[in-house]
């Protein structure tokens, strides 16, 4: 009975102290934001080096997610147009492991966003989770913006408002949007760290 | 002698009495996914005005599959509750279960699984009419692997009264005992996270598990390391994203003290309880909307069948073309043998007759057609067929047919003693058979689907109610058109062949199709509910030959006959218990199968650019099956599915599925069959409803 209560308490701490040095991993804002490379849709490799000094920012997805499904129904599209169109760099990750939702290869990947109008700068392959492990993504869409220093400057939710419904982004408070602008415009980001919501983050075990 | 189907009336009324839709009143209809069920209880069973109820969502998951607590975790969505009640009420907030903590990969989340009541309290005004409805509309993420928003609308019908205990005040009580309790203990945080209990009881905490009331006040996936010194506990979390030591920090802690059995508290280094917004909010008014009509249906490919008098002129051949379907054979077979019976009778006679079958389907199709209505209109997603989902309506209907079929084998006879008695109530019996004859008729029918129906009834269905009822008594009035020719031209009448002693072997002869279509529904029953299902319904079908065996031996001079019908009767009953208890649908084994259908799958396989075929389909589904057996699984169709590298789902619609009901109405249709091929990249592609191999390939072949 000891003998087992001791295990459980041992395989729990285990676990725990797991999810912590993976959480624990996760940047902060303000503090540089962590190298990586990935292969985007179309086989090139991609870096976070490679644009150095412009405002890049990170959009997981996962197109079976009810909470992304929200967000392009036009919502996304329109913001990664805006946002690209006013010098910044869009990167859509996508860290569905293989077998997983949402998990898809790269000519999928390219059709998908031509039938979406999806407008990323690259969209990048992690189905080893190694970049989203590095950043810390929990969920689908979870929103990252970097600024042109190198510094993370944004890390939440896509907007105010936790919940599937498309009706509701009208009444949120934007909150990447607010992020993507003030950096562009190199003004301090309000709220630079804020809930993310979604879906989890489809990593391999 | 009448027609046998007089003496099935008390049967027919007390099995209809069986039927889930009846249930008791302090639970609402179940909403059922493959994800779960859920439902809405009341711990009473009548509203005191004036007074506070406890209302609860009951939610029964399927392994694997769970919902959120207040504060999610680092993904999920906490439920939301929206309650239409009398103006003047109020609602309490929900009162949560302590969470579990559920860790996948990097991700922590606190969830609710297994068996779980959320429950509220409902506070009611100084005054309420007799009976009062109220309705809950809920939504929740319920996630496994995949997360899938659901939501669903719950009615209770409740009357006035003092409140007494209901049945499911135990489950109330239950959820009570298990709540998170509030300590006397002193909780204070520092500023590196670290928590203090202090207060008696607190030293000898053995483990300790604090999960944060509102979302990144501590890493939710961090370890929590408990140490103990006199009467003080300490666990270290770790700061989170929203940490702030100057706020308070609430939660719930599962901890295990010295006697080794877990508990959840309540932990709040507030003075004053923190106000949260509620999950739980009453709406304004006291009904929801009715559930709006499907959204894609204006551009569905069925959107030409539902302008005008179209839908009205296909139904009418619907249901005439109903006649020809396998389903109704059995019926058709003892209304030939009626007609028989008549065909010496004068034409007046069998104008009755005809017209008293006519009656019987055309007044069976409104009955139906209001049912749907009002099922629909309660929030549940019927269509043509669906009695067919309920497993006691499927051991019903077996026992039933099993019954006509030891009839005509001549266990037992039905009303001979009527036929003796005189003439006047033998005709009486003889009209009313002819209707119950025509109520079955309809009732059997329903598996089957004849060409141009499925627009027809979708069309029906979103339509003004006067407008669905014709459509009904258009279906209905095809299906007895054969029978009013008969009546309004007797001349055809006169050509039926003269009864004599054929007819008896005919009649025994009519059993076997009888004995078919029990077991046909016995293994449909054994899709829904498993071996137990088809044990019951094997059992009810044991005591029902006992029974005519023993009415039987009643009607053939056995002594003291009384005793022996008196047994029959007391067995009919055992087996109507027997039907009744038919177990409920079974879970459906976690869609994983190739080619099993689920929205996900076939949005990824069209988003991967393969062509889909998909086939929607049931066990109870006669025109399904035969289109499978001489079309779908044909060489000829395989091969060509092969070659053009097509993807084949199937969906079976046996139990009640809102993916597929869903699937159904957005392309018009409200029941089964229903194929769909996706050419790759292209528009999709409805076939008919009655299939061939060379329809299927023609449809397969590039659109002009």
């Amino acid at each position: 009975m000891t003998t087992a209560i001791t295990h459980r308490s041992a395989l729990l701490a285990l676990v725990l102290g797991l999810g912590a040095a993976l959480a624990q991993a996760a940047p902060k804002v303000g503090e540089p934001a962590p190298a990586f490379s990935a292969v985007d849709s179309n086989g090139r490799s991609v870096k976070l080096a490679d644009f150095a000094g412009r405002t890049v920012v990170l959009e997981w997805t996962n197109h079976g997610c009810p909470y992304v499904q929200k967000w392009y129904q036009g919502g996304m599209q329109a913001l990664q147009k805006a946002s690209t169109g006013k010098g910044a760099v869009w990167l859509t990750v996508l860290s569905s492991a293989p077998g997983t939702q949402g998990h898809v290869d790269g000519p999928t990947a390219n059709s998908m966003m031509k039938e979406q109008g999806a407008a990323p700068t690259h969209y990048l392959l992690d189905p080893e989770g190694r970049v989203g492990r590095a950043y810390g993504a929990q969920v689908t869409p979870h929103m990252y913006v970097i600024a042109p220093d190198g510094r993370l400057a944004y890390a939440g939710g896509i907007d105010s408002i936790a919940s599937a419904d498309v009706s509701d982004i009208a009444k949120a408070e934007p909150l990447a949007r607010l992020a993507i602008d003030a950096v562009l415009a190199g003004r301090p980001v309000a709220k630079a760290q804020t809930r993310p919501y979604g879906c989890s983050v489809k990593y391999a075990n | 002698m009448p027609p046998i189907t007089a003496f099935f009336r008390p049967l027919l009324v007390t099995l209809l009495s069986l039927l889930p839709s009846l249930a008791p009143a302090a639970e609402s209809a179940p909403s059922t996914t493959p994800r779960a069920t859920v439902s809405l209880l009341s711990a009473s069973d009548a509203l005191a005005p004036g007074q506070t109820v406890e209302l609860g969502l009951h939610f029964r998951f399927q392994p694997g599959w769970h919902i959120y607590w207040m504060n999610p975790g680092d993904a999920g969505q906490a439920p939301r509750i929206e309650v239409f009640a009398p103006a003047g009420s109020t609602v309490g907030d929900l009162r949560w279960p302590a969470p579990e903590r559920h860790v996948d990969g990097p991700i922590t989340t606190f969830v609710h699984q297994g068996d779980v009541l959320l429950p509220f309290a409902l506070t009611l005004p100084a005054s309420l009419s007799a009976t009062t409805v109220l309705s809950v509309k809920a939504s929740w993420l319920v996630c496994k692997d995949i997360c899938i928003p659901d939501e669903g609308v719950f009615r209770l019908e409740l009357p006035a009264g003092a409140a007494v205990p209901g049945a499911d005040a135990p489950l109330f009580e239950a959820a009570r005992a298990a709540a998170p309790v509030r300590t006397d203990w002193q909780v204070s945080v520092d500023a590196t996270g670290q928590l203090t209990l202090r207060g008696a009881g607190a030293g000898a905490l053995r483990s300790a598990d604090f999960f944060p009331a509102d979302w990144g006040r501590i890493e939710h996936g961090a370890a929590q390391t408990l140490t103990v010194e006199g009467d003080v506990a300490r666990i270290a979390l770790v700061p989170g994203a929203e940490f702030d030591a100057a706020r308070p920090l609430e939660g719930v802690l599962r901890a295990t003290g010295a006697d080794g059995v877990e508990r959840a508290l309540w932990l709040s280094t507030a003075d004053q309880p923190v106000t949260r917004p509620p999950v739980v909010t009453l709406a304004a008014g006291d009904e929801p909307p009715p559930p709006g009509a499907p959204a894609q249906s204006a551009q569905s490919p069925a959107a030409d069948e539902t302008g005008g008098l179209w839908p009205l002129l296909f139904a009418f051949a619907g249901g005439l073309l109903l006649n020809l379907m396998p389903c109704v054979f059995p019926v058709l077979a003892i209304k030939a043998l009626s007609f028989a019976r008549a065909g010496g009778s004068e034409s007046a006679r069998v104008r009755q007759l005809s017209l008293a079958y006519c009656a019987g389907v055309v007044l069976s199709f409104v009955a139906l057609a209001g049912l749907l209505l009002a099922l629909r209109a309660a929030g549940s997603q019927a269509g043509w067929g669906f009695q067919f989902q309920s497993p006691v309506f499927v051991a019903a209907m077996a026992t039933l047919l099993f019954a006509i079929g030891l009839n005509l084998s001549g266990v037992f006879d039905v009303g001979g003693r009527l036929a003796s008695a005189g003439s006047g109530l033998a005709e009486r019996g003889g009209l009313a058979g002819s209707f119950f004859t025509g109520v079955l008729a309809v009732v059997v029918a329903t598996p089957c689907t004849a060409p141009f129906m499925g627009g027809a009834i979708a069309a029906a269905l979103t339509a003004p109610a006067v407008v669905t009822v014709g459509i009904f008594v258009a279906l209905g009035l095809g299906m007895a058109l054969p029978y009013l020719l008969l009546a309004f031209f007797p001349a055809l009448a006169r050509r039926m062949p003269k009864p004599g002693a054929w007819m008896e072997r005919f009649k025994q002869a009519l059993a076997f199709p009888m004995y078919g279509a029990a077991a046909w529904l016995v293994w449909v029953l054994s899709q829904q509910s498993g071996a137990d299902g088809v044990l019951h319904a094997l059992v009810a079908l044991l005591l029902v030959a006992l029974a005519a065996w023993l009415a039987g031996s009643a009607q053939r001079g056995a002594p003291r006959p009384c005793l022996w019908r008196a047994a029959a009767v007391l067995t009919l009953v055992i087996a109507a218990l027997a039907v009744g208890r038919t177990p409920a649908p079974q879970p459906v084994v976690a869609a994983s199968a190739d080619g099993t259908y689920s929205p996900q799958r076939l949005a990824d396989l069209r988003a991967s650019g393969k062509p889909v075929f998909v086939n929607m389909t049931a066990a109870w589904c006669v025109t399904c099956l035969m289109n499978e057996k001489v079309a779908l699984s044909t060489a000829e169709v395989q091969a060509a599915f092969a070659a053009r590298g097509i993807v084949y789902l199937k969906g079976d619609w046996t139990r009640a599925d809102p993916d597929i009901t869903a699937f159904l109405q957005s392309h018009g249709r409200d029941g089964v069959p229903l194929y769909v091929f996706y050419p790759a990249g292209g528009q999709p592609v409805l076939l008919p409803q009655i299939l061939t191999p060379g329809v299927v390939l023609a449809h397969l072949e590039p659109q002009p």
